[in-house]
């Protein structure tokens, strides 16, 4: 069924383009907003991709995020 | 026609059939009348929903509020679509079967659970309910509350066996590929959304206006409609695969689930009157043996 093939992709690419695309600036606006330093001296979107692309990526490998 | 009407001949003294019947005519009585509550609920909670970002963006609402008006909006926007999914607002073929259809797909949009994927699944729930492989909602399973939290969390990752991907797999519904779509875009939408919200600098308020809100709601909403009616998931057979109960926090908090039984065995019974239909049928439904865990269960006398 075709629905199986395009949903095991989706569940592949799915949580890395959520780790990037919403994780990654939803933490950078967390630590601006709550004035937290940014580890490295990182710049607060750059630490964010960095845990955000991390954290979709374990996602992905378990299948899970939690 | 109650239980009362019906003393000049004793219920121990009716057969199955003859009880049946009675449950049936007094159920009847309660269907056939358009929920209109559950119309002005279902969009009126919608609107509610999309005017919170609004206000939020501008500074009318403080980020606390939206998040917590949101849950809450969220929370109680499956209802009117699960009354659209037994086709109780209107049936079809009938004059007013589009607003059916517009409640169904609408109200449930926050949720990001398509009308249509949540049409076919719960179709399938109340054919197998309990059927550890058939029942969609059987993920939900768990000893206590918080452990069908857990179970329910685990269900709804994405690489996760789940119930509802299962029953999609399976089906034959002639709706199943149009179903497919909708979820597909719907949730494109969303994360669309979500990622154009965030990079424009309201990753916070998209966070906790719809992300986390929706995770709390399907949480909030397997408790109460899936786990806490059907606990403890081990009986199977309309009358006994779920249940008449008392929630330890109330009719409204509960959302009415604690007339499930009467759900289940007549599910165009509208929402608002399970509960009276519950109190009216409760004699014959306890004669039957169908399962209630209500303190105010009769003990009637057991028939030949």
């Amino acid at each position: 069924m075709r629905f199986v093939g395009s949903n095991a992709m989706l569940s592949a690419a799915g949580p890395v383009l959520f780790g990037g695309a919403f994780l990654a600036p939803l933490i950078a606006q967390s630590l601006e907003a709550i004035s937290l330093p940014v580890p490295f001296g990182l710049e607060p979107i750059h630490f964010g991709l960095a845990l955000g692309l991390t954290l979709g990526v374990l996602a992905a490998a378990r299948g899970r995020w939690v | 026609m109650s239980v009362e009407a019906t003393e000049m001949e004793p219920i121990a003294a009716r057969s199955e059939h003859a009880l049946k019947r009675e449950e049936a005519a007094i159920a009847r009585t309660y269907m056939g009348r358009v929920p209109w509550e559950m119309v002005v609920w279902g969009l009126g909670n919608f609107v509610l929903w999309l005017s919170i970002w609004p206000l939020t963006f501008t500074g009318a609402l403080p980020i606390w509020a939206a998040f917590a008006l949101s849950t809450l909006s969220i929370t109680i926007c499956y209802l009117p679509s699960h009354e659209a999914q037994h086709s109780i607002i209107a049936a079809e073929g009938s004059r007013l079967r589009w607003l059916n259809e517009l409640v169904g797909h609408v109200s449930i949009i926050p949720l990001l659970f398509p009308y249509r994927i949540a049409w076919i699944t719960h179709k399938q729930h109340h054919a197998h309910t309990n059927d550890p492989e058939l029942d969609p909602d059987y993920g939900n399973k768990g000893d206590t509350w918080w452990q069908s939290v857990w179970n329910g969390i685990q269900d709804r990752q994405f690489g996760a066996n789940s119930g509802n991907k299962n029953t999609l797999k399976r089906s034959d519904d002639p709706n199943i590929g149009k179903a497919i779509r909708e979820a597909t875009i719907l949730s494109l939408a969303h994360y669309g959304i979500m990622t154009a919200l965030a990079w424009k600098g309201y990753a916070i308020e998209a966070a906790l206006i719809w992300w986390l809100p929706r995770h709390i709601a399907m949480t909030y909403i397997q408790v109460f409609l899936s786990w806490a009616p059907h606990h403890p998931m081990e009986e199977t057979g309309r009358d006994r695969d779920t249940r008449a109960w008392r929630s330890p926090v109330g009719t409204i908090l509960s959302m009415g689930m604690e007339y499930h039984i009467v759900h289940h065995l007549f599910p165009r019974i509208p929402l608002f009157r399970t509960g009276p239909a519950y109190h009216e049928i409760r004699g014959l439904l306890d004669e039957r043996g169908c399962r209630n865990d209500r303190p105010d269960r009769q003990s009637l006398a057991v028939r030949p």
